[in-house]
This record gives C-alpha cells, structure tokens and sequence, in this order.
C-alpha cells in the first residue's frame, strides 16, 4: 500500500514534506472527532438545562466534576465504566433536582442572577468533594476491553476509548432526541418550552417539567462526568473548562437547538484540533474564540438559534 | 379597552403619589460626611496604625473596590453583566507591571549580569524583546494600561452591542473571553512571568500613594455618580429595565451600552494598575475568570444599581475573607459559596439596597421606580384579564 501511495504522489509532483503535512492534518481531522464527542457529551446536559428550562447553570462543570467521582468511587469498589455511568446518572441526576427544588426553583425568571447563584452552588461542591475526597488527584482506568487501540491512516494510535467516546456521544444524543421529540415527556417540555402559559393552560404542570428538566440535564452532565473520568485525572478542579467549553458549544450552535449542539461540538472541536496542530494549543484555542465571535456576530443567535418574533 | 400610551405610567401613577416623588442631590450630605471620614480613616492609618500587612490590604481592598465599582456601572445601571472584566483589570495591571520590573532590572542586573527582567532570562531570552522597549517608559506604560484595555473595551462593544448580543451571550463570551487571557498568560511565560507572575520590583507601597488611590477612588466615584445621575444615566437605567421600549422611544441602545462599557474598562483598567504598583505582584490570577466573578459577587453583596454599594461589599467580602479564612480554612469557601446563593434568593438588592428600601419604608414614601413599577404590574394585569386564574375583568367592558 506504501509504496504504492508513494508512486502516484511523485507522479502528481507533491513534496513528501507537502505531502506529510496534508496527512498529518488528515489524521488530525479523524482524531479530532474525539474532542467533538467530548464535546458534545459534556454540552448535552446544558443544552437541556440552559436550552429548555433557561437557566444559566455554571454549575455544571462541578456536576461534571461530581460525576467523575462517582466513576472513581465505583471504580475503587471494584466497578468499571460501564457500571459508573447508570450509577453517575441517577446520583447526579439526584443531586441536580435538590439543587433545583432547593434554590434554582425560585429564580427561573431572572436567567443572569441563576448563573450567580449556581456560581455558588458550584463553589459549594468543589469544596465538598474536596472535604471528603482530600486534594489529591483520583486516576480512573478505563475497562478492560477499552485497552489498547488500533492504528490509523496516517499510522497515527487512536485508542479504542476514544471511539467509545464517539460511540458514547451519538447514543447520547440520539437518546435525547427520543426523549424530546418521540416521548409523551418530550411532547410536554417542547410544549412548556414554545408557550409556558398556554401549556399551563392545557394542563400541564410547567413547574414539575422545569424540574424534571433539570435532574434529567444534570444526570447527563454525570454521564459525562463518568465517561471523561478515564481519560482526565479526577479532581475538583476539572469541570470548569468542560463547563466553559459547553457555553461556547451552545451560543455558536444556537441554544435550545439539539443540532446546535452537534454543529457547534463540530465545527469547534475540529476547529480547535487542527488550529493546534498547526500552531500551539493556546494559539489555537485564541483563534476559535475569535472564530465563534465572527460567527456569532453575523448569526446573533447560533447557527440553529431560536429565533422569537417580538 | 385603550392600549397603554408611553406617558401612561406617570399618569396612573397620580398626582400626588408623584409629588412624593424628589429628585435626590448630586451628593447628598450624609454621603459627603461618610466619604470624607471613610477617608481620613483609611489615609491616615499610616500615621497611627502599625500593621504593615493591613497597610497594604488597605490599598488592595481599595483598587478592588475600583474594580467592583466599575462592575456596578455596567451590570447596576446598564443591565449588562461581564463576567471578563478582569481581562481589562488584567491589562492594565500587566502593562504597569511589566514597565516596573523592566526600569528594576536596569538598576538591578541579574546574577549573569543581564538587565532585563530575570524571568525572561529563565526562559532563555537573551535581551529584553523589542516591543516591549517603550515600556521603559512608565508614564507610556500608564498611558498604555489606560487606553489599550477601553479600546479594547471598545471593540468588544462593537463586536457585540451593535448586533444586538447581550445578556447570557455577553456573560459567556466574557467569561471565554478571560479564561483564554488567562491561557495566554501562561502560556507565552517567556513575555508574562507565566505562572508565578511579575514580582520583585519596586513598588510603591508609600503613605503618599495610599492618598493618590484614594484620591482616583473618590473622582472615580463622583464620575460615576455624575454618569448616572445625568440624563445619560437615566436613558442606561431605562435600557436596563426594558431594553426594547428605550429602543422604541428613539435611542441607540447599542451606543449608549457602548459607551457605559468603555467608561467601565477605563475604570477597571485604572484599578488594574493602581493594583499593580501597590501590591507589587502580578499573576494570571488577576486576568482570569474567578477574579471577574469575585468582582460580581462583591458587586452584588453590596448593592448593584447604587454606587456606594459595591464599595462597601468589596471590603465586607474581603475583609470577612482576612479575619476568617485562616480560621474556617475550606469551610470559608461553603461559606462563600452560601453567599453567592443568599444574595441571589433573599437580599435581592444587597446590604446598601436593602437599607435604602428600608428607610424608603420608614418615610413611608417610593422611589419613582418603585412606583413606575406598581403601575406596570397594574397595566400587566390588565392585559392579561383573560387568563384563567387571573384577576377579574376591571372597568372597560372588552370589545
């Protein structure tokens, strides 16, 4: 095969170095559809919490962070990954629906003073996990048969964890597209979500889907947490840029837009993977940031944004 | 049933509930009396207080109540909440920094004899790189720390005010907008000290420049009570309170919001390097998100919307945050933490605000916003007569 390849890139007249390089960022495409899965396995639990019940959770790094140490604890107690992500999302999902019957229940009509509040709440977890886990950080092995990996085109590993991920990351979001736009569940948050007060009027109960909303997002972000465990250390630290990335995610795909999150998961995680390829990490991450300004400025509500008519 | 005209407010307001209504003065009296004791204490600690240590938190608490300040002018009075606002603080304090250590090294070789800064030589920099030669210069460093971070303030209003991209969007690309500073910072250590910051130059931690903060904190505040006390301030409060009707009533919402953000980078700016000539250490720290955050919170604990209130706050917070964190150690952040959610759920308007509202009770009176407030919620309901659970169907008969 090699050879072979070798032969008719002579015959076009393309420099090996040319040649490398285009390859190189080939291989970089394919393994950039690694952080896209990261990316959009720690966006979807915002995109339902921010999208469809509005509120700002800055929170969510930290449930992501919670769900971490759930894969943690479940994997000091003998468990692998696969054990952790049901038990990370009923955990999580738990603690998201005390939060919200606790505080966020009372503030869903003043979205920016949400983001202050679960600031705080964020704040409250890190230290928490930290009371009871100690500082140090937790290191989660990835299972068994996730070990190893195959090789690439351009000869480049990419671990099988890495396409679990992949794997990981269109399950996800082909069950929330179930959930929203094939359940009886979905039917009513659509319906809460497009005219909260004629959905009350039609008998659903608004404050009851908010809720459900929110521990359903919330059991996400645990997934997320259990399923990015192995491939970062565990500490309380973690979760903010996952939550920063997601906001990111979110305004350029548009908010309240399933798609919108693969579209933006897309086009900043390839974005993000070649750019530092090219340049370094920083440089690259600086580019996309000023990328998703240019775009949000031409499309002021993302790429699928919702649009209302005022 | 007529639709609500503009005017319509004031007129169900009533005549006499708008006579209780008086325009306060520029600086009422017991302000003027507050200010001028807050600052012969604070300026003249130097003379009968020994501590070293609360000397220098004086000054620190100083520069970030500037900081909370120019938070409250945008978030309080124009509506508009950044969670970045310490990239401008940042610039500002890496501008004056840079140009301190710079003039130090000369004075000061290094142990290998070179003169420029000692972290650039640890990173293998063999001279001191060319663009940064103007710093030399600290009045240009000054003149530098003051202007880049407004237009950069500038450009960000550009960029997102004039399409029309506030609110949650504004927060989140702020909040990026920071933590990538922050990224850069690090990164590029060779240029920025990197991780450990710029330290060990001299700075100007003097009595006189103790005077000289608080003189720029005073004038700072007077500016900001004349913007908001003016009828540019009234057109901001308007725009924070119903964007879309100041919009309808003929002004450019996207230039005044401009305009209250450059001002407010300008004045972070200036806390940035006030900061950075005081405390003589300057770190990533002081560029990135948390900081932004913390600076939100003082905001908020204090009272947003009145210009006192983030003063306060700031040195509360802070100095809560002296006396106790050495005793609670991480419990302080739950604490914390606590407050965050407190002030959201229960003392909605801060300790200044809620004061005000409490004497406002006291005098029996409201505030014309207060007012405005109740005839809109009456007008709201109005509206919304045919919604099942609503009130009751008032005088017109509906057509």
């Amino acid at each position: 095969m090699e050879p072979l390849q070798a032969r008719g890139d002579e015959k076009e007249g393309i420099s090996s170095g040319e040649r490398g390089m285009l390859q190189s960022i080939i291989t970089q495409f394919l393994s950039g559809f690694s952080v896209v899965a990261i990316l959009v396995i720690s966006a979807l639990g915002l995109a339902i919490i921010f999208g469809v019940a509005g509120v700002i959770n800055m929170a969510h790094g930290e449930l992501i962070m919670v769900g971490a140490y759930t894969a943690a604890v479940v994997g000091k107690l003998g468990g692998n990954t696969f054990i952790a992500i049901p038990v990370a999302f009923v955990v999580v999902g738990l603690l998201g629906l005390i939060i919200e019957r606790g505080i966020i229940q009372w503030i869903y009509d003043r979205p920016l003073e949400t983001l202050l509040a679960t600031w705080g709440v964020g704040i409250i977890l890190q230290t928490v996990m930290k009371l009871i886990f100690g500082p140090e950080l937790y290191y989660v092995g990835a299972p068994k048969i996730l070990e190893g990996g195959f090789r690439m085109i351009g000869r480049l590993p990419f671990p099988w964890y890495r396409l679990f991920l992949i794997v990981i990351a269109i399950l996800l979001l082909a069950l929330v597209f179930y959930v929203i736009f094939k359940t009886n569940l979905g039917l009513k948050i659509r319906a809460v979500r497009r005219n909260r007060a004629i959905s009350g009027c039609l008998g659903i109960d608004a404050a009851r889907i908010d809720m459900t909303i929110f521990a359903f997002g919330s059991g996400l972000a645990g997934i997320a947490g259990a399923v990015l465990a192995p491939i970062k250390s565990v500490s309380t630290t973690m979760g903010f840029p996952y939550a920063v990335d997601s906001y990111m995610v979110l305004v350029l795909g548009g908010v309240g837009s399933l798609w919108g999150v693969l579209t933006g998961g897309a086009l900043i995680g390839e974005a993000e993977t070649i750019l530092s390829f090219i340049f370094n990490n920083v440089i690259g991450r600086l580019l996309v940031f000023l990328f998703i300004v240019i775009i949000i400025r031409v499309v002021p509500r993302g790429i699928f944004g919702y649009y209302e008519r005022r | 049933m007529p639709e609500p005209a503009v005017g319509d407010h004031l007129r169900s307001v009533g005549r006499s509930e708008r006579r209780r209504y008086r325009a306060p003065p520029f600086v009422p009296l017991w302000a003027l009396i507050g200010i001028a004791a807050v600052v012969a204490l604070i300026g003249t600690y130097p003379y009968y207080g020994s501590n070293a240590y609360v000397l220098s938190l004086l000054g620190k608490f100083l520069c970030f109540a500037i900081f909370a300040l120019s938070i409250d002018l945008i978030w309080g009075f124009a509506g508009i909440l950044s969670l970045g606002q310490a990239v401008y603080f940042g610039i500002g304090a890496y501008f004056v920094a840079l140009s301190l250590k710079i003039n130090y090294a000369l004075a000061h070789p290094t142990r290998y004899g070179g003169t420029f800064p000692d972290f650039m030589e640890w990173n293998g920099l063999t001279e001191l790189p060319y663009f940064m030669t103007p710093l030399i210069s600290t009045p240009f460093a000054v003149f530098c720390a003051l202007s880049v971070p407004t237009l950069l303030g500038l450009l960000f209003g550009v960029i997102t005010f004039k399409r029309n991209i506030y609110g949650v969007y504004c927060a989140v690309i702020t909040l990026a907008e920071s933590l990538i500073l922050q990224e850069i910072i690090i990164e590029y250590q060779a240029y920025t000290g990197g991780f450990n910051g710029i330290t060990d130059y001299s700075n100007y931690a003097t009595p006189g420049f103790l005077w000289f903060i608080l003189a720029v904190a005073v004038v700072f505040l007077l500016i900001a009570r004349a913007l908001t006390h003016s009828r540019v301030g009234t057109v901001l409060k308007s725009i924070r309170d119903n964007d879309v009707r100041a919009e309808f009533m003929g002004y450019n919402v996207a230039n005044y919001r401009i305009f209250v953000f450059c001002v407010s980078a300008f004045m972070a700016a200036a806390a940035g390097a006030l900061y950075a000539a005081w405390v003589g250490i300057v770190s990533f720290l002081d560029a990135g998100p948390v900081f932004s955050i913390e600076g939100v919170i003082w905001t908020a604990v204090g009272g947003r919307g009145t210009l006192i209130g983030p003063v306060i706050g700031t040195f509360l917070v802070k100095g809560a945050e002296f006396f106790l964190s050495g005793v609670l150690a991480s419990w302080w952040q739950i604490i914390v933490g606590g407050l965050f959610i407190f002030v959201v759920l229960v003392l909605r308007d801060g300790i200044v605000g809620s004061i005000g509202n409490w004497i406002r009770k006291l005098r029996k009176g409201a505030t014309l916003h207060q007012l405005i407030e109740e005839s809109d919620q009456k007008a709201h309901d109005r509206q919304l007569e045919w919604r099942p659970g609503g009130p009751p169907p008032t005088d017109e008969p509906v057509p």
